[in-house]
Order: structure tokens, then sequence, then C-alpha cells
């Protein structure tokens, strides 16, 4: 069993062992999943020590690292040809960040949820499910094994959300899960047709696995997806184009993008706080690492000449989230269009198709994974104490919690964009790329990146407005004396230890981007050549 | 008079040698009178001696099914075809006869029932002999006769323990239905013969026949064919009655009507597909676009109506209407000459769908309703129950991990396949109302689930569920469900 089986199926261990103790042990749950995702940290740790950083991933398997692939369903089905399925799975600089990511902020989560009440059984084996198919979604290789643990995800995630969340949690869960749905049973017909698209060169059976769909000699002349000499078309769009839409809507839904982003804000605030620390940390992550792993590897030809609209997709969320979260007089709320906003700089400079705007919105994840988690955690403690997110309902807060105002304000600062954190880095490589990619000729115009940097004026404009009402001024509490006494404790010690770390990472990160940029470096690298082709 | 006593001996030979074919059939038959007489005689020394009697007929009739694998003949001057597909089809009818003979034992368990319980398995038995028939012949006599079997059997089930005003109400319109169901199927046959004069379906004299007669009539005489074999698997616009029936009928029976009678309904059609949609000629693109219509106006109808229903059962029933037109879709797309993936689908629906409705009768047993809303809170107190349940309704929709979702897979794979070498639009469109059904169909099957887990019942503290038989049974298929969606080659491979 390789490292990356072990980094998956460890939280199904824990899944197992949290099912089978009796609920007189129930303070043990918590511990297991502790215990689990701590291993998990240091594995993915020693992933990242260990990484070949010259490694080139994206369509080789050679530029891939820590493979594991096992020949899984095999099957003649007779005119249909031979099914041919594998347990395939690897690790390259895509990946990598989003790895070490996940698995920290699993740990967040875990930190955050240390004192829930009710039915930990549950709570915990649920969360180590969503974990494992979390880990598989960012080490699959085979396009069928990344589809089951998509859609693993999703159930998981509907019980957190429907069970221990909010007042309006029933609609909330179900929304969240039909948005997804609707993207991935669409995703699963391209996926069929991609699959009688392509064949194996070495046992020309037809294959799931993504790396022979990146490699236009692996198509079958005539085929539905055919890479040459295709003109397949439904309602004269030609057939490329349509598996393109298709597989980039299903993972737009999940980055979200506007129009697709309604569920998000409500996911976010019926959602407890570890939910919400693990939906904006790793489940948004995973809709940009579909659109660079799936839309713009094995459809490098579409991407070139539709990169246009990605870009105006881009910086209309951009814009969008920013306005809305303006508008929010919801903490929570007004944090999840923030993060609609910054995930917008993701689609810009995958768009931009260079490799300061690939290398940057790659960055971008990472960073805005670490600070979101931050910040819905920070939304998590104020709540968890008074029960009230409205942010009319507060004023002069620094007074009566000093430290939390430290904290709040350094990861208000870090999201804005200050320079010497890690959001200013992967914003400021987003809107380098995207202005040279006029010079360059990949097809954006320069008004986006300027566009995308009014984003950047906006957010400063929403954060620092917030803090200002919140924070500033006299103290003033809608729930008065009770409030004052519930908020006395200021952040007490489990959650200084969560906070800490966690900013530190950004502020290291900011100062030491090349942490990060050296792993993705080659394969950033490797993925423009791909598309630059087709220019 | 001469001629025929010249040809007595060949017939008489032919028929002697024909009888090893028909022998699972006349297992069948041999267990229905046993059943009888136990019914008649022994119930009152030994209760379980009718359903012993059923039980050992339906394993000895497996028992002889299982050597004609792999080794195709056919007898009775070619009234029965025997070919793997039939073999698999008529193992699978008979493996869920057995268990909902155990579910309709478990059922009544507890009732004081005034009616004789031994009835109910000869019927059943009787049924199993239609449905086996069913799936082993492309004459339409036969096939008639089957259909009639299975449906005269069904009548009486539901028939036979109405005992409020609304279950009498199902059973009188489901036989009213069913009758003028096939009344008109036998006079679409009749039209079929005149112009043909061959009754055997596959036959070369009957498919030139239906390529020289008029598209009028042939449009007619098909669409009245089709009327029976509609009532019969209850798609669009022949579902009316299934509703009413399904919610009226005791669970076990419920859980036999949706599942069994498709099986040998579906074989029939998909053999009747195989034999006419190969020409180019009118009556060939008639039936398959009958049927694509059908399948896609199945789906949305049946998947549309399901998510208002309160009635779990009755949810299942349009739930299965639903599956009735992915049914279809398998169908139009297994048109070749392996059906395995067709098989894996029915294999797949009738366990989950068994499974489904053992978990509604263990409930039913306990808290004694079928409405969803009773099952508000109990996800607390039964929670592995309804952590399967959920799983099953998982895989009804068609996600991962489950075998459902394999089967759904296969089913797009092979119209997919199909939509790309025709390039047809028709089948694209069977594909995208596939899809967008199964995201329709998690609103009602997550209702379960809602319920349960989600909302807060009254806090009347229900006992625990003993590990009943029916319970057992759920349990065992919803792992099964989940074993074959992982490893789906276990069940695969049979097929091969």
């Amino acid at each position: 069993m390789g490292i990356l089986s072990l980094l998956i199926f460890l939280p199904l261990v824990a899944t197992v062992l949290i099912l089978a103790l009796p609920m007189t042990l129930r303070q043990s749950y918590k511990y297991i999943a502790l215990a689990i995702t701590l291993i998990q940290l240091i594995l993915s740790g020693w992933l990242y020590a260990n990484f070949d950083n010259t490694a080139a991933g994206i369509n080789a398997i050679e530029g891939f690292q820590y493979v594991e692939q096992i020949p899984w369903i095999r099957l003649n089905l007779g005119s249909l040809g031979q099914l041919e399925i594998d347990y395939f799975l690897g690790v390259d600089g895509i990946s990598l960040p989003l790895l070490v990511l996940s698995a920290f902020v699993m740990l967040m989560a875990i930190g955050a949820s240390w004192n829930t009440e009710k039915s930990p059984k549950g709570y915990f084996s649920l969360i180590m499910l969503l974990n494992m198919a979390v880990m598989g979604i960012f080490c699959a290789l085979d396009f069928f094994l990344f589809y089951i643990f998509y859609e693993v995800m999703l159930l998981p995630l509907y019980f957190l959300i429907g069970i221990w969340g909010g007042a309006n949690r029933e609609y909330a869960a179900i929304k969240f899960f039909i948005y997804t749905l609707f993207g991935s049973v669409f995703m699963l017909l391209v996926i069929v047709g991609l699959y009688f698209s392509v064949i194996n060169p070495i046992s020309g059976a037809h294959t799931f696995n993504m790396l022979y769909m990146m490699d236009p000699n692996n198509y079958v002349d005539g085929s539905f997806f055919a890479w040459f000499n295709n003109y397949n078309e439904i309602l004269h769009i030609p057939a490329r184009d349509i598996g393109f839409i298709v597989l980039f809507i299903a993972f737009a839904i999940k980055v979200p993008i506007v129009p697709f982003h309604t569920w998000l804000p409500d996911a976010h605030v019926e959602a407890p706080t570890p939910i919400s620390i693990i939906l904006a940390g790793i489940l948004l992550k995973i809709g940009g690492y579909g659109i660079v792993r799936v839309c713009v590897s094995i459809f490098p030809d579409v991407v070139a000449h539709s990169n246009w609209w990605l870009g105006l997709i881009g910086v209309i969320s951009i814009l969008y989230g920013a306005f809305n979260a303006l508008a929010q007089r919801d903490l929570k709320r007004m944090i999840a269009y923030s993060s609609v906003s910054h995930m917008g700089f993701v689609l810009l400079g995958i768009a931009s198709l260079t490799v300061e705007g690939i290398s940057g919105a790659m960055f971008q994840m990472i960073s805005h994974g670490f600070l979101s988690a931050a910040l819905f955690f920070l939304v998590g403690v104020l709540y968890d104490r008074v029960h009230d997110r409205n942010i009319y309902n507060f004023r002069g807060l620094a007074t009566l919690m000093p430290k939390y105002t430290g904290f709040i304000a350094i990861a208000f600062f870090a999201s804005l964009g200050l320079p010497g954190f890690s959001a200013f880095i992967g914003e400021a490589f987003v809107i380098i790329g995207t202005f040279n990619s006029e010079s360059i000729g990949t097809g954006l115009p320069r008004w986006m990146a300027i566009a995308g940097s009014i984003g950047i004026l906006l957010s400063a404009a929403y954060f620092l407005w917030t803090l200002q009402r919140m924070f500033f001024g006299q103290t003033r509490l809608k729930g008065g004396e009770q409030w004052a006494i519930a908020l006395e404790g200021d952040v007490n010690c489990r959650e200084r230890i969560i906070l800490f770390p966690t900013l530190a990472i950004a502020l290291i990160l900011g100062v030491m981007p090349s942490l990060f940029f050296d792993k993705l470096n080659s394969s950033v690298l490797n993925l423009v050549s791909m598309v630059s082709q087709y220019l | 008079m001469n001629e025929f006593s010249s040809q007595l001996p060949s017939i008489l030979d032919q028929i002697i040698a024909s009888i090893p074919v028909f022998k699972p059939e006349l297992v069948i038959i041999v267990a229905f009178i046993g059943t009888i007489l136990a019914t008649l005689f022994f119930d009152t020394i030994w209760k379980h001696s009718s359903l012993a009697v059923a039980f050992l007929g339906i394993i000895a009739s497996i028992m002889v099914t299982i050597p004609q694998i792999d080794n195709p003949t056919s007898g009775f001057f070619g009234m029965l075809i025997i070919d793997n597909f039939a073999v698999y089809a008529r193992v699978i009818i008979q493996l869920a006869l057995l268990v909902v003979l155990f579910l309709i034992q478990q059922y009544f368990k507890n009732k004081t029932f005034g009616k004789n319980l031994g009835d109910i398995y000869t019927i059943l038995l009787a049924a199993g002999l239609g449905l086996n028939l069913l799936t082993v012949t492309t004459n339409w006599l036969l096939a008639f006769i089957a259909i009639e079997t299975v449906s005269i059997s069904s009548y009486i089930l539901v028939g036979y323990f109405s005992e409020t005003k609304r279950q009498a109400e199902a059973a009188m319109k489901y036989v009213l239905f069913g009758s003028v169901c096939a009344a008109i199927m036998l006079y679409g046959l009749s039209l079929l013969y005149g112009f043909t004069g061959n009754l055997d379906f596959a036959s070369q004299a009957h498919i030139q026949g239906l390529i020289s007669a008029p598209p009028v009539m042939i449009s007619i005489a098909l669409l009245f064919m089709f009327v029976g074999i509609g009532f019969k698997l209850g798609f669009v616009p022949f579902h009316m009655w299934t509703p009413d029936v399904y919610e009226g009928a005791p669970t076990p029976i419920t859980s036999f009507l949706s599942t069994v009678p498709k099986i040998g309904a579906i074989v029939l059609l998909s053999r009747i597909f195989q034999a006419w949609v190969s020409t180019s000629f009118y009556f060939s693109e008639l039936t398959l676009l009958f049927i694509v219509v059908v399948a896609i106006v199945t789906m949305l109808v049946g998947n549309l109506i399901a998510l208002r229903q309160t009635d779990v059962k009755r949810m299942m029933a349009y739930s299965s209407i639903g599956h009735t037109g992915f049914l279809l879709m398998a169908v139009i797309s297994t048109q070749t000459k392996d059906p395995q993936i067709l098989l894996f689908y029915l294999a797949v629906y009738t366990l989950m769908n068994i499974a489904v409705f053992a978990f509604i009768q263990t409930l039913e047993e306990k808290i004694g309703s079928t409405t969803i809303a009773d099952y508000a809170g109990l996800g607390k107190t039964y929670p592995i129950l309804f952590t399967i349940f959920t799983f099953v309704g998982i895989s009804l929709i068609g996600l991962p991990p489950t075998a459902g979702f394999i089967g759904k897979l296969l089913v797009f794979s092979a119209t997919f396949d199909l939509y790309q070498t025709t390039q047809d639009i028709p089948f694209l469109l069977l594909l995208i109302v596939g899809a967008l059904t199964s995201v329709i169909s998690l609103f009602y099957y997550f209702r379960i689930p809602l319920y349960a887990f989600l909302r807060k019942g009254d806090e009347t503290q229900n006992p625990p569920i003993p590990l009943t038989l029916t319970y057992g049974i759920g349990i065992i298929f919803g792992f099964l469900v989940l074993l074959f969606g992982i490893f789906p080659d276990l069940l695969l491979q049979v097929f091969n």
C-alpha cells in the first residue's frame, strides 16, 4: 500500500473505529479524529519534503510522483469493448500543495469541532468520510475514480450541514447537493463520451485514464470527442466545446462563480463553523483544481480559444462578489461573498494562460484556503459566545476583546491583499499574468487586469468598513451586559493554538512564496506549454 | 386425418424431446400442485408446510435452470427459446420470488388473517411460471398466455388481501384496467397474425409480413400490442394503476409487483426490440420511435410525480415508473446480442427495490405507518436501518459507490455508444433526460433521510428492532448493493 492510499484511507479507518466504539466512550471520538488528521498532516508534510521539484506532472505519468496504479475493474462488455478502470493515484505540482492544504484545514476543522455535543459519533465519522473523499479527489488520476470520490464527498456534507447546521439547514443542505449533483451528472455523460473517444495505446482498450485523455494521439478518429477532424456538433456547437463547457460548469458550480454561486452563502450561513472551514478551505478548491486538472488539461485546444469568456466570468465574479460582500449585514455571509470574489481571481489567473497567471491562481487557492478557514473560524468564535453574527449588533469590540480584534485585523488585512501576506502574492501574480496576456498574445484584454485591481480595492473597502463598524468606537452590544460577560474571556487557548499557525502560514507564504512556487513551477510550465500550441 | 396420424409420431417425438427444455417450468408446476395439497392437508399439522414446498420448488427450479447455461436450445416447435439471456433472467426472477416468499411469511406472522396464507404461495408460484415463460419465448401466443398468467395471479395477490374499501378499490382498478389492456393487446395480435400468418415475432415470415403491411394498420396493431406490454411494465401512459395498487397492496406483495414482473416483461420487450429494430422499414422505425418517446416520458413523469408523494409506498410506485423508463433506455441501447448490461441493471434494480421494501415492511411492523412524515426523528432510534435505507436510496438515484451507479454508468455508456455511431438526436435526448431525472430523483429519495435524520420527531420511545428475517434481507441486500458497486465484476462476470 502506497503512501497516497494511506493518506486517503486512514480517515476511513477512523470512521470504522468511531462507529465501532460504544457511546460510553464518546469522549474518545474527537481524539481519534485528531490523531488521524495529525498523522495525515505529517504524511502530507513528508510528501512535501520528498517532492521532486523538477517533475513536470500534468500529462505524463513520469512527471507524477508517489504513483500507484493497480488494475481495478477489467471487464469484457462485448460490443462495447473492454472496460478498463484503474485504481490510479499520483501527485504533481498542482495537487501537492492542495493536499498539504487539505490536511491542514482538516486538522483545523477537528480543532474547531472540539466542543461538539450533538451526536458526536455521527459527526466525527462523517467528517472523516469527507476527509477521505477530499484526499481521494486530489490524488485520483483515473476519471472514474475521481468521479467516485467527487460524488462520495457530497453525502457526508449533506448530513453535516443538514443535521448540525443552523435554522434553515434543510434548505441549505439540499440546495448545495442539488447544485453540485446537477453539474456532476452531466459531467458523467462527458466522462462516458471521453471514455469512448480515448484508447489506451498499450492495451488498445477504451480507458478512463486522465493522462491518456490529454494526449491527442490517443483519440479514436471519428469518435465523439476526437481531437482532430472532429465535425460532431450539438446545436451547432462543436463537440469538444460542449465537453469543455459541461465540465467547466460542473466545476464552476464548486468554485463557485457567478451565476452558480447562490448555494454558497446559504451553505455557509447554515453550516456549523468546522464545516464552513472545510467548505471554504478545501471544497471550493476542488472546483479550481478540477478546472486545471480536467478542463484545461484535457481540452487545451478549447481553452485556447475560449479563455476570453473565462476571464470575463472571473472578472464578473470578482466584482459581483465584492459588491455583494459590501451589502451584507451578516458577518458570515459577508465572508462567504468575499470567497466568491477571491475565487474569481483563480479563474481569471487560469484564463490568462500565462505562467504568472496560473501560478498566481494556484497560489491564490492555497492562500485563500488558509485565510478563509481562519476567517470562518473567527466568525465561529464570536458566534459560539453570543449566537449572533449581525455586523450592526456589535460595536467597539476592540476594547472588550483585544486579542480577538488583533487576530481578526490580521486576517482581514491578509485577505484584502496587504503586501507581506499570501493573498497579495496570489492576487498580484494573477493581475500581472492578466496584464501580460495581451503582450504574450493569449487574448485577455488589459481592462480585465484593471477590473481585477478594482476588486482588490473593493475588498479593502468591505473588510476595513467591517473592522470599523464592529470593532472601533464605544462598546455597544445588542445583547447588552449579557453579551459583554459572554465575550469577556476573549479567545481561549484552544482557539489561539488553531489561529496562530494559520495566520503565521499566511505571513510566511507572503514573505517566502517560493515555498509553494517551487513545487508548482515545472507543472505550470508544462501546462502552459500544452495550451500555448493551440493559441 | 390420415395426414395428421402420419405426422403424429414425429410430433410426439418432438414433444418428448422438448420436455427437458421445459424442466424448470415443470418443476414449478409440480411445486404449484404440491403447495395446493400442502395447504389443504398439511398446514394444519405443520403451518409452514406450504411455504416449505414452495421454497423447495423454487430451489429445485433454479437447480435445473442453471445447467441450461451455454447450451442454447429450443423446444415445442420453436415456442420455447432457451439462451443464456433466458437462463439468467429466470434465475433472477426465481431468486427474487424466493425472497418475496419469506417477506410474505414474515409480514403475516403477527397478523390475524382470516384467509389461508398457503394460497398466496400457490399464486406466487403461478406468477413465477408465467414470468418464466415470458423470458423464453418469441411466440405471441405463448407470450400472451404468459402475460395473462402473471396478470391474473397479480390480481389475486392484490385482491385476496383486500380488507379495507381502499384496497378493494385498488384491486378492482387493477383487474378492470388489466382486462381491458389484455383485450386490446389480443386484438393487436390478431391484426399482426392477419398481416403475417405467423406468430413467431422473430421469424423471417413475420418480419416479411410486417414489411409489406400498410403503415396505418401496422401503426394500430403495434400500438395495441404495446398497450398490453405497457400495462405489465407500467410505463406512461399505462401507469395509472400502479400507485393505487402499490399503495393498497400489502407491502411484500408491492415489493413483488414492483420488481419481478418487470424482469419478465423487459426481457420479452428486449426480444421484440432485437428482432424488429434491425431492419430499416416503417415498423422498425415506429417501434424505435415509440420506445424512445415512451422511455423519455416515463422517466420524466415517474420522477416528477414522485416528488409530491407523502406515502413511501406510493413514492416507490412512481419511482418504479421512473426506473421503468430507464429500463426501456437499457433495452434500446443493448440492441446487440449481449444482454449483460440489461441483466446487470435488472439484477441491481431487483436488489435495490426489494431492500427498500424490506425496510418499509420492517418499519411498518414497528411504527404501523408507511407515511414518510412518520419517519421523523427515527434516525436516532434506528441508525443502522436508516443508514442502509439511505444508502440504497443513493443507489436508486445512481450515485457512487453503489451498484445503482455502475448500472446507470453502463446504460449511459451503451446509449452513448449508440449515439456516437448513429448521431441520432433522440439518443442524446435519452441521455440528457436520464441524467436530469437522476437529479430530480434525489429530491424524493432524500426525503427519507431528511425526515429520519434532519427532522425531529415526537419523543415517544420506540422499542429497538429485533433482527427479523425481513430486516436481515434488507441489510444483506444493502450490503450487496455496496459490494457490487465497488466490485461490479463479481456480478458482471456471471452474466458474461
